[in-house]
This record gives C-alpha cells, sequence and structure tokens, in this order.
C-alpha cells in the first residue's frame, strides 16, 4: 500500500460509538473505527463505570473486612472477590487454613459459577437463532421451547444459589468466609442437601450445555445474521484475535503461598488506558436501527483514552485473555478460537462445575475443624491469591501488617479482557462488536480502577502497583 | 374478652401424652411434643430452641458460633440450638426464665444447618421478629419460607442471666447448679432444688430484676406463632394451647389425630381464660403506661418505641 492509499484508507474510516453496551453486568461503551464495508479497524471497549475506589477505601482497614468490602464491588461474582481477597489476606500474613475450609471455599466457588453461566445463558440468548428457523430466541417468551429452556436456567441457578447459600453462609456477598478459614463447617444434613442438589444440577446443566452448544454451533454456521433489521455478513473468524491466555487453575486458583504457583506477580504489568486506547474522535457513522434506540450520534465527541475507567494489565507484556477458554486450553487442550469457542468453553464448564462440587463434597469432613488455630498480624510482606472467577482470573494483592491492610489492588477478570476483547474486535463487522464483547461475559463495575482527574481532564494520581 | 388474647381459631388446655416428655417438661409438654411430632411426620426437619450451655458445649456443631465462652460454666444459661432428633429435643426442654436469642440462628438454620423446614420456638416479642422477617426479609434471604412451624409461648417478662443468677443465688440462697426447676405461678418466683428444697419468692421481690427492654411489650399470650402456648389458665401439669394460623391448626389437628395430646375444653378447667385475659391485661395495661412514660423521657426526645 503506497502513502496515498494509506492517507485513503485512513480518511474513509469512520467512527462509530455503541453506548452504552447492553445485557451485560456494569456500563461500558464500544468506539470502532470502522471502514466502507463497516468493518471494524481498530475497536475500543471501555469501562465508563464510576470509579469504586475499594482499593483506597481498603487501607486502614483490618483483613477481615476488606474481603467484605471487595465484594461487594460488584454482585456478579462477590464469591470471587471475597475468596480472593480472604486468600490474599493469608498469603499476606502467611496463614494455612485446614482443608475443610478449603473444601468449602471450592464448593463456594462453584456454586458461583454454576449460577453465572446460567445467567450469562440468559443475557446471549436473544443473539441467537432457534436452530434451522429464522426465529431470534427471546428467553422471555412463553412459548416453547424456549419456556423450558429459560426455566431449566432458574433452576440451575437456584441450584448455585442454595448451594453456595449452604457452603457460604449467603449466595450473594458470602459471609463465612473468614481470614484464617470459615466461620463454620456445614451439618451432615446440608452436606447431603448440597450433594442432592449438585446431583439435580448436573443432569441440568448436561441438557443446557447440549442445548446451548447446539444454538452457538448453529449461529456460527450462517453466513448473514439479522441485527436491527440489518443484514450482516458473519465473518467464521468472528472475535479471533492472538493475544495469549491467562488461567491459573481448571476451577479454584493459586496464590502466593503455593510452592509451584501458577500466576507471577513479577510477569503482570499495569498500564494506563491512554497507552491503548485511541484518542479524541468525532462520531461520523450513526445508525439508528441498531437495538436499542440506535448508535451514538454523528458529531459527538468521543474520547477513550481519558474516559475509560480501567487499567490494562499486561502478562509478559501482553494483554491476555481470561475466562473460561483460558482455562480449557490451559488444563484441558481445548482448541476452537473466537466468540464461538469462548461461548462453548463457557457451556463446558457448566458440568464441570457439578463434578467437582461433588468431588469436593465427597472431601468435606462435616465435623472437621474450619478455621486456622493460629493467625498471624502479618509483618508487611506482600502476598496474593488468585481465584478463577467464572469469568476469568481475579487476582489479589494485599499487604498486611500488624493486622492492617496497607496496601491493596483487584486485578478482576473483565480488567484482563479489555484490551484483549479490544483486538478481537478488529475483522468484525461493527454490528457484531457487542456478540464478540457478550462473548467475554464482561462483568465491568468490578473492572473499574482509581484513576483520578482535575479540572482539566489531566490525571493527577492513579493506584499502580507499589 | 377482647384483643388482649389475639386471634385463635380454637383454645384448649392439655398435655403430652408421652410420660418421658412430661418428665422433662416444663408443664404440659406441647412444644417437645409437637416438635417431636413434627420432626417426625416430616413438618419440620429441624428446630430451634433453647437448650442449656452444657448441651452446647458437648454439641458445638449444633450450636452458633459465636463470641460466648463456652468453657465458662454457666448452669441454666440458655443458649439456641438446631436439634434434629427427639433426644435432643427432651435434652433442651423445660423453662429456662432467661433470655434465649432464638432468632439469632434461623438464618443459619436454613444455611450450614441446611434445613428446609425450620421449626421455631420463642416468646411473644421472638414470634414478632419472626414475622416481621417473613414480611421484609432484609438479610433474610430464602428465610421467611422456609420458617414451617413458630411456637409461641406466653411471656410476662423475661430476665438477664445476670438476673435469675442474683434471684436463685442470692435471694433463694441455692446453688445454680442444684437447681432442678424454675417456675413462676400463682403469684410467686419458684425454685426447686434437686435435694427436695422449694423456695418460693414474691414477684415484687423480682420485678426489679425484669429486663427492662421488656415493658413496652404488649402481647402476653404470643399473637404471632402458629400456635402459642402457656401454663397460665390451666391446672398444674397441663397447658393452656391456641392454635391461631392455619399452619397451626393443621398441625394441631394432625397430631390430635395421632394421640399426642390429652385435651380438656378450657371452659371446664379452673382458673380457665379468665386468668388469661385477666394476665394479659394487667401486662398491657401495665406496659401501655411504660410506653406512654417513655414518650415524653429525656430532655425534647422520646425513647424509641416500638408500638406507637
Amino acid at each position: 500500500m503506497n502513502n496515498s492509499t494509506l492517507n485513503e484508507a485512513i480518511i474513509l474510516s469512520k467512527v462509530v460509538e455503541i453506548s452504552p453496551t447492553t445485557r451485560h453486568e456494569g456500563h461500558s461503551k464500544l468506539v470502532l473505527k470502522v471502514n466502507d464495508a463497516g468493518i471494524i479497524e481498530t475497536g475500543n471497549w471501555c469501562s465508563i463505570t464510576p470509579v469504586r475506589g475499594v482499593e483506597k477505601l481498603a487501607v486502614g482497614k483490618t483483613p477481615e473486612q476488606v474481603p467484605k468490602i471487595a465484594s461487594r464491588v460488584c454482585g456478579i461474582c462477590p464469591i470471587a472477590h471475597t475468596i480472593a481477597a480472604t486468600e490474599a489476606m493469608e498469603a499476606s500474613i502467611k496463614c494455612e487454613i485446614p482443608k475443610d475450609a478449603l473444601m468449602l471455599r471450592h464448593i463456594l466457588q462453584l456454586a458461583n459459577r454454576l449460577h453465572s453461566i446460567a445467567l450469562h445463558d440468559i443475557l446471549i440468548l436473544p443473539d441467537f437463532y432457534i436452530p434451522g428457523t429464522e426465529t431470534k430466541i427471546n428467553p422471555f417468551t412463553p412459548e416453547e421451547p424456549v419456556r423450558s429452556v429459560a426455566k431449566r436456567i432458574q433452576r440451575l441457578r437456584e441450584i448455585g444459589q442454595t448451594i453456595g447459600q449452604i457452603s457460604g453462609g449467603e449466595c450473594i456477598h458470602p459471609s463465612n468466609t473468614r481470614v484464617g478459614g470459615m466461620y463454620r463447617n456445614v451439618s451432615e444434613q446440608a452436606k447431603h442437601k448440597m450433594y442432592d442438589l449438585a446431583k439435580e444440577g448436573l443432569v441440568l446443566a448436561h441438557q443446557q450445555a447440549d442445548f446451548m452448544i447446539a444454538v452457538i454451533r448453529s449461529y456460527h454456521k450462517r453466513d448473514f445474521v439479522d441485527v436491527g433489521g440489518m443484514k450482516v455478513a458473519l465473518p467464521k473468524d468472528l472475535g479471533y484475535h492472538n493475544q495469549g491466555y491467562l488461567a491459573t487453575h481448571a476451577f479454584y486458583g493459586t496464590s502466593s503461598q503455593e510452592e509451584h504457583p501458577t500466576w507471577d506477580l513479577n510477569r503482570f504489568k499495569d498500564t494506563r488506558p491512554w497507552d491503548w486506547y485511541m484518542g479524541e474522535m468525532t462520531v461520523d457513522l450513526e445508525e439508528p436501527r441498531y437495538p436499542v434506540g440506535g448508535t451514538t450520534k454523528i458529531g459527538t465527541k468521543v474520547n477513550p483514552q481519558m474516559e475509560a475507567c480501567t487499567s490494562i494489565p499486561l502478562y509478559d507484556g501482553q494483554p491476555v485473555e481470561v475466562g473460561p477458554r483460558a482455562r480449557l486450553v490451559t488444563f484441558k487442550k481445548f482448541d476452537e478460537k473466537g466468540t464461538r469457542g469462548q461461548n462453548i468453553a463457557r457451556e463446558m464448564e457448566y458440568q464441570d462445575c457439578c463434578y467437582e462440587m461433588m468431588d469436593s463434597l465427597d472431601e468435606l469432613n462435616t465435623s472437621g475443624k474450619v478455621l486456622a488455630d493460629y493467625i498471624p498480624q502479618g509483618d508487611g510482606s506482600i502476598g496474593w491469591a488468585t481465584n478463577e472467577a467464572p469469568r476469568g482470573c481475579d487476582a489479589h494483592i494485599a499487604r498486611v501488617k500488624n493486622w492492617k491492610v496497607q496496601y491493596f489492588n483487584m486485578l478482576v477478570p473483565t480488567t484482563w479482557n479489555f484490551a484483549t476483547c479490544s483486538k478481537a474486535l478488529e475483522g468484525a463487522p461493527w454490528q457484531l462488536a457487542e456478540v464478540v464483547m457478550r462473548g467475554y461475559d464482561p462483568c465491568v463495575s468490578c473492572a473499574t480502577h482509581m484513576i483520578v482527574l482535575d479540572e482539566d481532564n489531566k490525571l493527577v494520581a492513579q493506584k499502580l502497583i507499589q | 374478652m377482647g384483643a388482649e388474647l389475639g386471634k385463635y381459631k380454637t383454645c384448649v388446655s392439655a398435655r403430652s401424652t408421652d410420660k418421658e416428655i412430661l418428665k422433662h417438661a416444663q408443664d404440659g409438654g406441647i412444644v417437645t411434643s409437637l416438635f417431636g411430632f413434627a420432626l417426625d411426620e416430616g413438618i419440620i426437619d429441624g428446630a430451634i430452641v433453647a437448650a442449656t450451655k452444657e448441651f452446647a458445649h458437648k454439641h458445638p456443631e449444633k450450636a452458633m458460633m459465636d463470641n460466648s465462652n463456652m468453657e465458662f460454666h454457666e448452669p441454666w444459661r440458655p443458649i439456641p440450638v438446631v436439634i434434629t432428633t427427639k433426644a435432643d429435643l427432651l435434652a433442651a426442654a423445660g423453662t429456662k426464665y432467661n433470655l434465649s436469642p432464638n432468632v439469632s440462628l434461623i438464618k443459619e438454620a436454613t444455611r450450614s444447618f441446611g434445613l428446609d423446614k425450620v421449626g421455631i420456638v420463642g416468646t411473644p416479642c421472638q414470634m414478632q421478629a419472626i414475622r416481621k422477617g417473613q414480611l421484609y426479609p432484609i438479610g433474610l434471604r430464602d428465610v421467611g419460607a422456609s420458617i414451617a412451624l413458630a411456637l409461641g409461648i406466653f411471656c410476662m417478662e423475661n430476665f438477664p442471666y445476670q438476673s435469675i443468677l442474683q434471684l436463685v443465688e442470692d435471694h433463694a440462697a441455692m446453688k445454680m447448679e442444684a437447681v432442678k426447676k424454675m417456675e413462676i405461678g400463682k403469684g410467686k418466683f419458684w425454685v426447686y432444688g434437686k435435694r427436695g428444697q422449694v423456695v418460693q419468692l414474691p414477684l415484687k421481690v423480682t420485678h426489679k430484676y425484669e429486663q427492662p427492654g421488656c415493658h413496652v411489650c404488649l402481647d402476653y399470650v404470643a399473637n404471632l406463632g402458629d400456635i402459642s402456648t402457656g401454663s397460665v389458665g390451666s391446672p398444674d401439669g397441663w397447658s393452656t394451647v391456641f392454635v391461631r394460623s392455619k399452619i397451626g391448626d393443621s398441625v394441631w389437628a394432625k397430631a390430635m389425630a395421632a394421640g399426642c395430646f390429652e385435651t380438656q375444653p378450657i371452659e371446664k378447667v379452673k382458673p380457665g381464660l379468665e386468668m388469661v385475659s385477666k394476665l394479659a391485661n394487667e401486662k398491657i395495661t401495665k406496659n401501655k403506661a411504660t410506653v406512654e412514660s417513655r414518650k415524653t423521657f429525656g430532655v425534647g426526645k422520646g425513647l424509641r418505641i416500638p408500638y406507637i
């Protein structure tokens, strides 16, 4: 390409903005630079959820308070945040927890994943077609076959939440995790109840995964899909990217206390969004038919660099993908790529949740102790723990000294995925950008980090690794 | 007789037909028998009752893990526990005459205890808390629907543990360990010793030891229980039973059909419902006065009053 055609291409690309993105947790938007054919050249997916400031709130609090605060960052995977934060505290103070406490945490973690996958099913179903028809799926319709699917999803969520409730005291913001173990062990009766529920869940999970995989595969076999009345060509490599994968455990996590941790703090680096995102631009492509309510009006100024509320974490100097596909690629030799691979990997984790839960229940001794005998006060050393949340690796870093938290940082799954997904958007028709994004099961609010801007939008402070 | 007895479908004087239960029970063994029956029939799969500290110490997995010092010997200190068998139920039978925070276990019962159908026994205020929790389940997600049977007990007022200690050890001059049974009846506080001695204290003496919070309560007969029961109104060894709700009615009918209780019509027994009414009115009148006086208590601001 000589210089003149290059310049022409730059001039010809248009900017379209989808704001807010829908059917996922949190508040985010897509700013896309597209070519004449509507194919994305550069995609920026950014969080515009207001900053929570949890990491600042944590400083000076006691280690048992911080996981409870960290959990409040979001209600979709509060369990992952609680467990990761608790274990980061334990890693910092170097406290080993009893095996039965760990088993209870495993169960809690899997219960959370079970209900989260089911929830994600509801959110992505409207993108897909009933196989063999031109009818898009409305998960809330009273008509079959969708009705029984919706009921199955509800039951799976109920099962996940009830098991979480029993093992962790509460299914949203679990109350029973403590620094040093768990508040209390469960009764034999409770163990049986969880087992029964897991067994029931397993049957439903098989059915649900089969259904979803069929629906996802039939969608990706199509040549064209309909988006708000627009006929859009569906590329076979939708959502492909060449970034790496990061997963620390097939379902649970790792921590700096382990002899061979599967995550390395030294390979991680936090960078600022303006190193990655596009600068100020003006929207010059508008599509009123785009659901729901059309895209942003022409002439609107956008500035992803300044508007993005996240940091961009790098692993080995690159953004990486975290989530179900990363776990399956790392631990189970899964090889499907793109949005299709992501959604299928997530469905494949359904049954694993129930199987792992049953294994953990087999291991659980209900009369065993669940709290460490000795809980050190902390000497100020850095400790970290990761937890494989439903949507990816959730790493928490903490420093505790004399039972006070001096430093706390959360590297949550969707933070990892923001930059990776932005890469994956390239080459996709802009109308399908949200489909690609939803493949990551985004949970945006917890991904929002601490950045302080003054009146001139100039950065005055940012939370970086110290 | 008016609103002081609350709404009820039937009222009888009853006692358990199970001799073993009567041996352990305070009066007619109504709560113990009902829970025993409900456990057998699968109406409940566990119940929250007030056991002793010794019981909780022996079975820590059945009690709330809180900060109470389990090593510290405190006879007659009630500890709420979740029981799932009849044997445990018998071990927890009998009135302890001091505060047992049974409601504190209601959530945990549906969580780590894994109960689907919970039975709970409590004083009128605890019944109010249970019903409020069912209406406004803040912090009690999924708990309301799990409450399968709530049994209320008559209550004039309650005592903190220190008060009971004072009454028994100082006024009645008896060691707490040596006490077999405590009772309030016939206008007196009775303490029965294991060696056979009986001490009676006039209620005038006990009044100052009451929990002040009880003095704003306008409910004597547990108006919000599914079934409420107490000794007042019935002869010794019998209990007065109010069957109040649909659930209560169905459980009571089943228990009667199964022969758990022998009953007498409340009209036929002495002192009968008039006595219950009299005491209920006494409590309400007395406590209404406290409520009124609290309205203007303090400088420019009243104390919090739950009933106005």
